[in-house]
């Protein structure tokens, strides 16, 4: 049971993870706290669930979609609402503080549509459903798909980050936006294109999401709080601790979850984030 | 080559720069010499649009009006600015604060190349080019900060107090290599308190003190001006 468990857990924080990633990308280097980022990752669960179960298409060609899709959305999101947020903000305090305020009322008019749409009954398909033997673990070949697709993702994006012309200029922002103009980098772009990007990878996360778990048109509050206990864990901004703690908090779920008691999982992740806040408020990796 | 005319910054109430009009002929080395808070900063980040210019004034380069141009374009024109604390990627390897350097268009084709050249310039980043430069030395971090200028290919390289918190010997080993970058035909204006090595560099300079520029002269009138030698001399 150990062996499984622990499979149980990665799969399980392997989506977490990735969903953080974009979170820490669009709170790193675009500097917004987008508290409506869950919607996101829902609206791309939605769109899937409609391709597979109105249209019959397959899940890989609705993750494939919601990608672009995702990126669009967030980016034209931020030239409307976030882009007078930031030319008026004297400071990076203030424009924190508005974006948060923004971003929570986003989420309950995002909720609120989906809502009016799609209901407020779980939403889901089955696909792929075959336990495949990983380790001793009996897992839904669904879920396992998900966990490679998060560490392909996730891994693509920390080389690109890495290694592209891109990636780096990112990371510069990211390090100290006010000297990025030294090298030739429009700040303001670069973020506006982050925030695209962490959208895309909210998107992206919802698609893989759905391919194994039913959800709601009012859960993306609790992914953004996942997701944003495990950016916080990973130091802001921080792609490989986003990983690193996404998975950390999936396989700590799972243990408490099968040892203690499922009702735990949510109090234990917060136990830790209360650990981290108090004595690496800098991320476990800092 | 280059020109400014009657350019002013303003900090909110606090006027920096007054109306300083300056220029740098082709392959010149010219210093601006001033006190703390005379407002040398201010004049290269109102150059270079880092700090927002107060309406009036131009900035023209190579015959070109380049008043609009935003901040993240002055480089790609091949000004390069060193801002005063160097402003490196503190948290990013040496190796990809030069690759940011490499980042206009006008200096991708030949970039291996190009950091062969800075490398050999400095040999010491040459051993280093993996470590974060947040954790080298004041010294090493304004190499950083200058080779990575030097990477942009740039025609005009803006040098604020390259010198300001180094151990004596560091600074002159810095002034040794800014003489080979002069060297090289590339036009210079740095800021200094330093006097009497910047006007060993510098064939030209400007006084400024209050905002505005109070004298001007070659190197060896500036540097036997008693006026001068009072005020940065102490003597």
């Amino acid at each position: 049971m150990f062996f499984s468990t622990l499979v149980i857990g990665l799969v399980l924080g392997g989506t977490y993870a990735l969903i953080a990633l974009g979170l820490t990308i669009q709170y790193g280097i675009a500097r917004i706290m987008n508290l409506a980022y869950g919607e996101i990752t829902i609206a791309g669960a939605f769109f899937v669930f409609l391709l597979v179960s109105s249209m019959g298409l397959s899940p890989l060609l609705g993750l494939v979609l919601v990608v672009p899709l995702g990126f669009a959305l967030s980016w034209l999101l931020y030239g409307i609402v976030f882009h007078p947020l930031v030319k008026r903000a004297s400071h990076a305090g203030q424009l924190e503080i508005d974006s948060i305020l923004v971003t929570f009322g986003l989420m309950f008019l995002a909720q609120g549509l989906f809502t009016m749409f799609f209901g407020s009954e779980f939403a889901g398909y089955s696909w792929l459903q075959t336990p495949v033997n990983l380790l001793g673990a009996k897992i839904a070949a669904g879920r396992v798909l998900g966990l490679l697709i998060a560490v392909l993702i996730g891994g693509g994006l920390w080389l690109a980050m890495q290694r592209t012309r891109w990636g780096v200029n990112l990371r510069a922002v990211a390090n100290h936006p006010e000297f990025a103009p030294l090298v030739g980098i429009n700040r303001n772009s670069a973020a506006r294109v982050a925030f695209g990007l962490g959208g895309a990878i909210a998107a992206a996360g919802g698609a893989v999401m759905s391919m194994y778990q039913p959800f709601t048109a009012v859960d993306g509050g609790f992914l953004t709080m996942k997701a944003l206990v495990i950016v916080i864990m990973g130091g802001v901004g921080n792609l490989g601790g986003a990983l690193m703690a996404g998975l950390m908090i999936g396989v700590v779920e799972a243990y408490v979850s099968y040892a203690i008691d499922p009702g735990l999982t949510l109090a234990a992740t917060y136990t830790i984030f209360l650990g981290v806040l108090l004595w690496r408020p800098k991320g476990l990796f800092a | 080559m280059f020109e400014a005319k009657n350019i002013s910054v303003r900090y909110g109430k606090h006027l920096a720069l007054d109306n300083v009009s300056l220029s740098v002929g082709e392959g010149e080395c010219v210093v601006i010499l001033g006190a703390n808070g005379a407002g040398k900063s201010s004049l290269l980040r109102g150059i270079t649009a880092l700090s927002p210019r107060a309406p009036g004034g131009s900035v023209h380069y190579c015959g070109q009006d380049i008043s609009d141009v935003p901040a993240f374009g002055i480089v790609e024109l091949g000004i390069a600015h060193v801002p005063e604390g160097r402003g490196v990627f503190t948290k990013m390897s040496v190796e990809d604060n030069l690759r940011l350097g490499g980042n206009p268009v006008r200096a991708r084709g030949s970039l291996n190349e190009r950091r062969d050249e800075v490398l050999e310039m400095f040999p010491k980043l040459a051993e280093r080019r993996r470590q974060i430069v947040g954790t080298m030395s004041g010294g090493e971090q304004q190499m950083v900060a200058i080779a990575r200028a030097l990477m942009s290919q740039p025609d005009l390289l803006l040098l604020d107090e390259p010198s300001l918190g180094l151990a004596p010997i560091v600074v002159g080993e810095m002034f040794e290599t800014l003489k080979r970058v002069r060297d090289t035909g590339m036009s210079i204006l740095i800021v200094e308190q330093n006097v009497h090595a910047s006007l060993n560099l510098a064939a030209r300079g400007y006084v400024i003190e209050a905002g505005r520029i109070v004298g001007e002269g070659d190197a060896n009138t500036l540097m036997n001006d008693p006026v001068i030698s009072e005020a940065f001399l102490g003597h």
